[in-house]
């Protein structure tokens, strides 16, 4: 019998993560992006391994997923982690108040959190604000998201998954009765058109999703929100610093490699194939920054550039929509067959979006596959440029 | 296959011209090279010169006479200054390969080429007025 | 409203099966912004068959190694006012040293072979790693605490070797840094990899892989080091030492 076939549109970390799974399930799988690997947002994400305390309070549904995932995570891919871990800190009374939800929301969504003196924390991390008030240590860890995608391609790749970057998709490939059956495709490299076909086509193209879903003439939508992020050239600190508050602008600092990176804020916009960087906004985070960090004040800024989240499209502004993930059948929301459409999530929660994408993937096939992700070591990311495509 | 590769590496070597890089180093490697290059052809123009000898003390002193000329003692003095810069420069590398000075290479390399510069400076004029 | 200038961009061509070219854009910049920012947005507005590496935008992931006005540079981190004026060219081409896949994209796989190789290690521990002078770190718990090397794999290192230009079977700067940084002691097995014809003795000092780090590795200073590392290990052998 031969394999099912899948293709996925996009590399970025859902998309990889989702190709990983299908190879490992048994199917023929065909990568297709239009860029490098994660050239968009998953590039872009600051690269905090959420412990999920992040949204322990507000959105405890994507708080377990991160704590979840990031157990697994540490596990499977420790060669992309610093595993050091993070701390929240409350600066104003304000801030300590919130101290009392986030304690029990992290005890709700089972995420270990170990209650330091500001003394214990000063002495953890000397170059945090020395006025705290409180500090909670969490497993935080900051990852490497090129490095993070790439060995979850080499795995893929390493069980037959192929791989077509610069390669766009144009249109949608449709049978008699409107199901998707496959994609023509623009080989940027080459200049060249041609069709792809698969049993099944998954959309995982985050915040670019409704360029796929409106070839269907789908509802299914996100809502595009970049944030800036601020990269700094010291390392002041060794794990990832949160300050004690609701999800707000600038509410984190992460080291990475001899840098810090400052995050984030939060606003929509209509076309994300660029995103200018809005300069109010990294004064915004060097200044916020500064409040967790002060020596962040006599670092050199070295770069700037804005992420665009995939937010599932539901009503609220940005910040209270929830940061979890939905995959949709086509079939079901749109009567079309053949396309699932994965969106939303964050790159804590890649490889279980893969999970469930494939899940659904299986079972409209009907296929009898578990998920084998969450025990399976990935190989060396640089295998990804070593194995034959 | 082989042609492709002859291509690649020609240009390379003209790459070591590029003066879009002027950093100290990569100076100094152009530097070492190409008087090496000059050295080694000098070499060979000595042999042929001592290969006069055997040819009897007529033609030997008449060839001394043709090499009299300016032209031909600049050509010596590009010779000493070459033999300067690439020796200095030798001892810059070979203290660096051994992890000495490493952080001082530009110095190191400035350094030794003002030394070089000097004597050629004086030999020169030894070489003029004598 | 912040300051913008006009900047031609000129940009290497080249896709399969044809002869390679510049192209010219002209693009309204602020002088704040970075070249590779430049880049994209040629892509999103002006050409979209323009293919590039990039991933991350800060320096931490290695993909956006260009050739800046000739000069190897990270176009993530490199600001457009330090590399042009108003109304000046940002000459943008692919690394050197690497065989280009297209327009911007070099093939680096024979590179990151290499990396494999050396068993370089992404993640080190925080007493491996050097450090910027004035940072405290908390003391004795150095041991527990990783973080991701310096070295980013960019290959800008390999673009500016004169060496290499010439050897492409010299293993390359960032490749023997790798190697110092992990310690012969540590692998041994790679000690006839590098003590060789193509491997530590072939550098010249030229120095330019240290020139043009964008990440403090200092390649360079790591050759010469890991010249030290193998004399050391022969002399050991010779006499049975471990």
């Amino acid at each position: 019998m031969s394999k099912p076939t899948a293709i996925v549109i996009g590399a970025g970390f859902t998309g990889v993560a989702t190709a990983h799974d299908l190879a490992l399930r048994g199917f023929e799988v065909t990568v297709v992006e239009r860029g490098p690997i994660v050239n968009g947002t998953s590039g872009r994400t600051h690269g905090l391994l959420h412990s999920g305390g992040r949204y322990a309070v507000k959105d405890q549904e994507s708080a377990i997923e991160c704590i979840v995932e990031n157990r697994i995570l540490r596990k499977i891919v420790p060669q992309v982690i610093e595993p050091n871990g993070g701390l929240f800190i409350a600066i104003t009374e304000e801030d300590l108040a919130y101290g009392e939800l986030f304690i029990d929301g992290c005890q709700q969504c089972d995420i270990d959190i170990e209650e330091l003196t500001p003394k214990q924390a000063l002495e953890l991390e000397p170059n945090i604000n020395p006025k705290l008030l409180a500090a909670f240590l969490v497993p935080d860890g900051t990852f490497d998201p090129l490095r993070l995608a790439l060995a979850f391609a080499a795995t893929a790749k390493k069980n037959g998954a192929r791989f077509k970057l610069y390669t766009e998709v144009e249109n949608l490939l449709f049978d008699g009765q409107g199901n998707v059956v496959g994609i023509q495709v623009w080989d940027r490299t080459s200049g060249e058109r041609y069709d792809l076909h698969a049993d099944i086509i998954i959309n995982a193209t985050g915040a670019w999703a409704g360029q796929i879903t409106q070839k269907v003439n789908s509802d299914v939508s996100v809502t595009p929100t970049p944030g800036v992020m601020v990269a700094y050239d010291q390392r002041l600190i060794q794990r990832a610093i949160n300050r004690l508050c609701k999800p707000s602008d600038g509410d984190i600092v992460l080291p990475q490699r001899r840098m810090m990176v400052v995050g984030t804020t939060s606003f929509t916009v209509e076309d994300v194939d660029y995103v200018p960087v809005v300069e109010e906004q990294v004064q915004e985070m060097l200044k916020r920054g500064a409040e967790l960090i002060p020596g962040i004040l006599q670092t050199k800024e070295r770069g700037a550039y804005m992420a665009t989240r995939p937010l599932i499209k539901e009503s609220g502004p940005g910040r209270s929509i929830s940061r979890t993930f939905k995959c949709y059948d086509h079939k079901v929301v749109d009567n079309v067959d053949g396309l699932i459409t994965i969106t939303g999530g964050k790159a804590t929660t890649l490889r279980q979006m893969a999970e469930r994408v494939a899940d659904m993937a299986c079972e409209k096939l009907g296929i009898q596959a578990t998920c084998l992700t969450a025990e399976v070591p990935l190989i060396s990311y640089r295998e990804y440029y070593r194995l034959p495509n | 296959m082989q042609s492709e590769t002859r291509k690649v590496t020609l240009s390379a070597i003209l790459r070591w011209f590029d003066p879009r890089k002027t950093e100290a180093g990569n100076w100094a490697f152009i530097l070492n090279r190409v008087s090496a290059i000059g050295l080694t052809i000098y070499l060979y123009l000595h042999l042929i010169i001592l290969g006069k000898l055997a040819q009897g003390p007529e033609a030997y002193d008449s060839f001394i006479d043709i090499v009299r000329d300016p032209i031909f003692v600049f050509g010596e003095f590009l010779v000493v200054a070459g033999g300067f810069i690439h020796g200095l420069n030798g001892i810059r590398v070979i203290l660096n390969s051994f992890g000495i000075g490493v952080p001082y290479q530009k110095q190191l390399f400035f350094g030794l080429m003002a030394v070089a510069v000097i004597a050629s400076v004086i030999i020169g004029i030894r070489m003029f007025t004598v | 409203m912040s300051e913008t200038w006009t900047i031609k961009y000129v940009i290497y061509r080249e896709k399969k099966g044809q002869e390679p070219k510049f192209e010219e854009f002209s693009l309204e910049m602020r002088p704040e912004e970075y070249v590779l920012d430049g880049v994209e947005k040629i892509w999103a507005y002006h050409d979209r068959s323009l293919t590039f590496q990039h991933a991350c935008h800060h320096s931490t992931c290695g993909a956006c190694g260009m050739l800046v006005n000739g000069v190897e540079k990270l176009t993530c981190i490199t600001k457009i006012k330090d590399v042009t004026e108003n109304g000046g060219v940002v000459r943008i081409e692919p690394m050197r040293n690497f065989p280009v896949v297209s327009d911007l994209v070099v093939d680096m796989s024979t590179f990151f072979s290499r990396m494999e190789t050396a068993k370089a290690r992404q993640v080190v521990s925080l007493s491996e790693s050097p450090t910027d002078s004035g940072i405290k770190r908390e003391p004795n718990a150095a041991d527990d605490l990783y973080r991701l090397s310096d070295c980013i794999e960019c290959g800008l290192c390999i673009s500016a070797c004169p060496i290499t230009a010439t050897n492409p079977e010299y293993l390359g700067p960032a490749i023997l840094a790798a190697v110092q940084l992990n310690g012969l002691d540590r692998f041994p097995e790679l000690l006839s990899w590098v003590d060789n014809a193509d491997g530590v003795w072939r550098c010249h000092s030229a120095f330019e892989c240290t020139e043009v780090c964008p990440s403090n590795v200092e390649p360079a200073w790591r050759i010469m080091d890991l010249r030290k590392q193998v004399v050391s290990r022969r002399v050991k052998n010779l006499f049975g030492m471990k």
